[in-house]
């Protein structure tokens, strides 16, 4: 598999390549006259920035692509364009939202792509996350709690989801997330054996013993501290639906789906009893009018929007999305759906599930249990993430606040999805060199680990060969 | 585990799919029902944000236009009224709050851009540096002419239409009182609300264009309608006479008619129509029949809507018939403009074109033409007869019956126009006071000049509303607003000299 020419797999790999290159390049020109549309929409002429913001748009989507190139060449192809697509879709609809936000969301966008590559770059071998995944669940526990932390957090709409520092605020949930699902990725694919294995039934549930049950059952108590400490009840129920859809591939038992949502199911019907917020919630969800003006003042809006924009939309800069309270965050899809009409809304919900079956192709590909359930994990979290609030703003379940990945405003949000798509991307790379589709170079990271063993057992006295027999 | 997986696929897939179908539900089944929440401004703030194009007079004075809004304010631009109260009634008012009306509102296709003509010519510019699409409307209505029936008419309650003959196209169609769109398209919505409340309230009907959507009792004025439709059946000639008298007991009562004033009158057609007697009208009707005389007045568009270039115009109408054989004295009254009949305004100005015109009818209509962005015309309004009342032979009898009552009848106190332009005309008082109570008359005279080449028509009203205009008679009181109304518009469009005017019959 070393250098005898072009094999058929390398050409595989490299036509993977280009075409990434060309879907990123449309990706970038939809985004590109998209904003001019929207401009002249709005303003009636083309925007006064179109040169730098283009240049600057192909500099990043182009640092983005050359950095697979360079470190993933055999990752799968689709995942970036796509994700380019959707943050482009955003930049422009909360460029169009508000001039200020857009300076600060090109900062943002900048941030995310080097955070992108900077985790293409330092993780370059999939075990390397999983040896750390103690450290991922501590990490992760801390960050998720971190809003609890009086003086730390701050409410903001009535969640206290997010943590400020000075001038600077994040939302810690968004990076909880996915250092909890490497963790449980590790966790599981140690001991998914175990935990499959039932001791004792109740009724027609067969269950492990308690000592293999006590994750899930650690990861619905922290389910419940969000849902209750934080009143964020979008973020509660990704992390939970996270967790027990990882129990259930990796033990293969639908026990772990019955009694997890059975457990949630009985966590959010006391918070419903419980705590006003949340009636208030489901309130909403079943009649928004009763409270037009109130509370339900934002959903109705949205509907509105959404229904204003009709098959093909009021075109973007031409209809009212700013009528709806933080257009630009959770709400950034009715935005789209008034402007871009069905077609657009439907276009976004293409890229989703273009991304969902991007993300389940790579843990079908690989035959590593840990990468298996990584891919599984991460995607769901995008996929349930943006189920979550696009069926909030439309009336499918109840809204909760959380972010559209790659889409909506913010930092937080931004950086942890593009670090979620290059661990897929890894994920995707990795799976292609066992499948020898190109060859396992050793990472540079090896290539020095190994030359300074040589050097070592060179001054140890030792021969090559000698070497060789004492490192296999 | 990999089935698993697919099985995961399987259940996101069908989470998105329900997410497809509630996008459906929202943006094809339910966004009528949306789009009609009374809580929805979003329609209203698209219309508020685009551009909307200006309505212009004849002469050149924009009546309505678009401009920036205030920066506090929801929308880019708001509507002004430069003009006032003066075409308040012709364009109507344009508002966030509170709705549009008159043209505003009947061409706002035009004005924002919208209609398929416009559209499509916007294909063309779809890559020029502005999205601005709006139209204009251009009026057959002058400014000056407005302007000089608002100062003729004053403080008095009434309407003064002067419109072309041969074409229909109205000049100027003035009521008072009238409104101020400005303050109807306050931003302001609370003063807009205000102000409108207290024109609801106002039993003067400001804000409903009396011109054309209100109808009075025509009183002598109407007879143009009787003779004319007598004179085609061939129930009277020139040549009939009526003998002198005071009064005249129809059938089946014993409460006899009078002339006006209660005078002696009688003789030729010409007389009595000159000197405006009521009783051989009533017995005019009488002879058509309750058949003949609803029939011969229907055909002057009596009972049918106005069909102007505005929305909701009223219908004149001479009221019930159904049992009128057993009250042949209501036809009888009837037949002179008293009773039930009832004529608009501006019906009663067609009425005087229609016998200047020689028997032609025409529509009115107040838009001359529909322009796009770029001033090309999208339509131009093209003259339609709406009925032929008379035949050429009438409309001739009827000509030299009108200018009798101008040179000596009932309107030579007042109509004689200035230059020596011949003129036409016919008054009326009508009396709205039962027997017994306090004098009550609308005034009224119709006219048209010159009369060898007949190019204006004009209709004057004063509502008998104070003592003044009920103590007069249509040629003192309305007759010098007409003569001046004619004066005016042949100031500006001078008839072409009598010598040089194309021969008409045997040239």
């Amino acid at each position: 598999m070393s250098s005898t020419g072009a094999s058929p797999a390398r050409t595989l790999v490299r036509r993977r390549r280009s075409t990434e290159l060309m879907l990123v390049v449309m990706a970038g020109l939809i985004t590109a006259v998209a904003y001019t549309l929207a401009s002249l929409g709005a303003n009636a002429q083309i925007p006064a920035r179109i040169g730098p913001f283009l240049g600057l748009l192909l500099l990043l989507v182009g640092v983005a692509h050359v950095a697979v190139r360079l470190l993933a060449r055999g990752a799968d192809g689709t995942l970036l364009p796509v994700a380019v697509l959707l943050h482009g879709i955003g930049y422009v609809m909360i460029t169009r939202l508000d001039d200020e936000l857009a300076a600060l969301q090109t900062l943002w966008s900048f941030v995310a792509i080097l955070a992108f590559v900077a985790t293409l770059f330092l993780v370059q071998r999939t075990a390397d996350l999983a040896r750390y995944k103690w450290t991922l669940f501590f990490g992760g526990a801390f960050l998720l709690l971190l809003p609890m932390v009086p003086g730390l957090g701050v409410n903001i709409n009535g969640a206290r989801i997010w943590v400020r520092l000075g001038p600077m605020s994040f939302q810690p949930g968004e990076f909880a997330k996915i250092a909890l699902a490497v963790f449980f990725a590790a966790y599981l694919a140690e001991r998914r054996e175990l935990i499959a294995a039932s001791t004792w039934k109740i009724g027609p549930l067969r269950l492990p013993e308690l000592q293999y049950i006590a994750p899930i059952l650690v990861a619905w108590g922290f389910s419940v501290m969000v849902m209750v400490g934080q009143r964020d009840l979008g973020s509660s129920l990704l992390f939970f639906t996270l967790f027990v859809v990882m129990m259930w591939v990796a033990t293969e038992r639908v026990s772990y789906l019955v009694i997890g949502f059975v457990l949630f199911g009985a966590a959010a019907f006391m918070s419903w009893k419980m705590f006003g917020h949340v009636q208030t919630r489901v309130d909403i969800w079943l009649d928004p009018w009763e409270d037009e003006y109130g509370k339900g003042f934002q959903i109705v809006q949205a509907l509105y929007g959404i229904g204003d924009g009709g098959i093909v939309g009021t075109g973007l800069g031409r209809g009212s999305p700013d009528k709806v309270p933080e257009a630009q965050n959770d709400f950034i899809f009715a935005a789209i759906g008034e402007e871009m009409g069905l077609v657009g809304a439907t276009t976004v919900l293409m890229a989703y599930l273009l991304l969902i079956g991007a993300g389940l192709r790579i843990a079908l590909r690989t035959d590593r249990t840990f990468d298996k359930l990584l891919a599984t994990g991460l995607t769901t979290i995008i996929g349930v993430q943006a189920f979550i609030i696009i069926g909030g703003v439309i009336k499918v379940v109840p809204l909760t606040g959380i972010t559209l990945p790659f889409v909506s405003y913010g930092g937080s949000s931004l950086l942890s999805n593009y670090i979620v798509l290059a661990i897929l991307l890894r994920l995707s790379d990795a799976s292609a060199r066992r499948l020898g589709e190109l060859p396992d170079d050793p990472t540079p990271r090896e290539r020095w680990a190994a030359w300074n063993l040589r050097r070592r057992s060179r001054r140890a006295g030792l021969t090559d060969t000698e070497m060789h027999e004492v490192v296999s | 585990m990999n089935r698993k997986i697919r099985q995961l696929a399987g259940a996101l897939i069908a989470m998105y799919i329900v997410l497809f179908a509630a996008l459906n539900y929202w943006q094809v089944n339910r966004t009528e029902e949306l789009a009609s929440e009374p809580g929805n401004t979003r329609a209203l703030i698209r219309q508020f944000d685009t551009p909307r194009g200006p309505i212009v007079t004849a002469d050149g004075v924009v009546a309505a236009r678009s401009v920036q809004a205030p920066g506090d304010s929801d929308v880019k631009f708001i509507r002004t009224y430069p003009t006032g109260d003066l075409l308040a009634h012709i364009t109507g008012y344009y508002t966030f709050g509170l709705g549009a009306s008159q043209l505003e509102q009947t061409k706002s296709g035009v004005l924002t851009g919208d209609t398929f003509t416009q559209q499509v010519r916007a294909l063309e510019d779809i890559f020029s540096p502005t999205n601005d699409n709006s139209g204009e409307l251009r009026l057959t209505v002058r400014e000056d002419m407005q302007a000089v029936a608002k100062f003729l008419l004053g403080p008095r309650e009434g309407s003064v239409v002067l419109m072309e003959v041969e074409t229909g196209a109205v000049t100027a169609m003035w009521s008072y009182p009238s409104f101020d769109p400005n303050l109807v398209a306050d931003p302001d919505y609370d003063a807009a609300f205000e102000y409108v409340t207290e024109l609801q309230a106002d039993d003067r009907d400001p804000l409903l264009a009396n011109a054309y959507q209100q109808r009075y009792m025509p009183g002598s004025t109407f007879k143009v309608l009787t003779t004319g439709a007598a004179l085609d059946a061939g129930v009277i000639t020139l040549e009939s006479f009526w003998e002198p008298a005071r009064e005249f007991l129809p059938p089946q009562t014993s409460d006899p008619i009078e002339n006006y004033g209660g005078s002696l009158c009688g003789g030729d057609l010409a007389e009595v129509f000159r000197r405006s007697c009521n009783i051989p009208f009533a017995e005019t009707a009488l002879a058509l029949g309750a058949e003949g005389f609803q029939d011969g007045i229907a055909r002057w568009g009596v009972g049918e809507e106005i069909p102007i270039d505005l929305p909701r115009p009223a219908a004149s109408t001479i009221g019930d018939f159904d049992d009128i054989d057993q009250q042949l004295p209501l036809l009888a009254i009837r037949g002179f403009g008293q009773n039930d009949d009832q004529m608009v305004p501006i019906h009663m100005a067609m009425v005087a074109a229609a016998v200047a015109n020689d028997g032609e009818m025409m529509a009115p209509f107040v838009v001359d033409a529909e322009l796009d962005h770029d001033g090309r015309i999208i339509s131009r309004t093209q003259p339609e007869v709406w009925q032929r009342p008379i035949s050429r032979q009438t409309a001739g009898i009827l000509q030299d019956l009108m200018v009798g009552v101008a040179e000596n009848g009932t309107a030579s106190c007042c109509i004689a126009l200035d230059n020596g332009i011949s003129v036409a005309a016919k008054t009326g008082t009508a009396q709205l006071n039962g027997p017994g109570e306090p004098e009550r008359s609308h005034a009224w005279i119709v006219a048209f000049a010159p009369v060898e080449q007949p190019k204006y028509a004009v209709a004057v009203m004063l509502k008998g509303t104070n003592a003044e205009i009920s103590a007069g008679t249509g040629g003192r009181l309305a007759g010098p607003i007409a003569k001046a109304m004619l004066d005016a518009v042949f100031a500006v469009d001078p008839p072409l000299p009598a010598e040089t005017a194309p021969e008409t019959s045997d040239g």
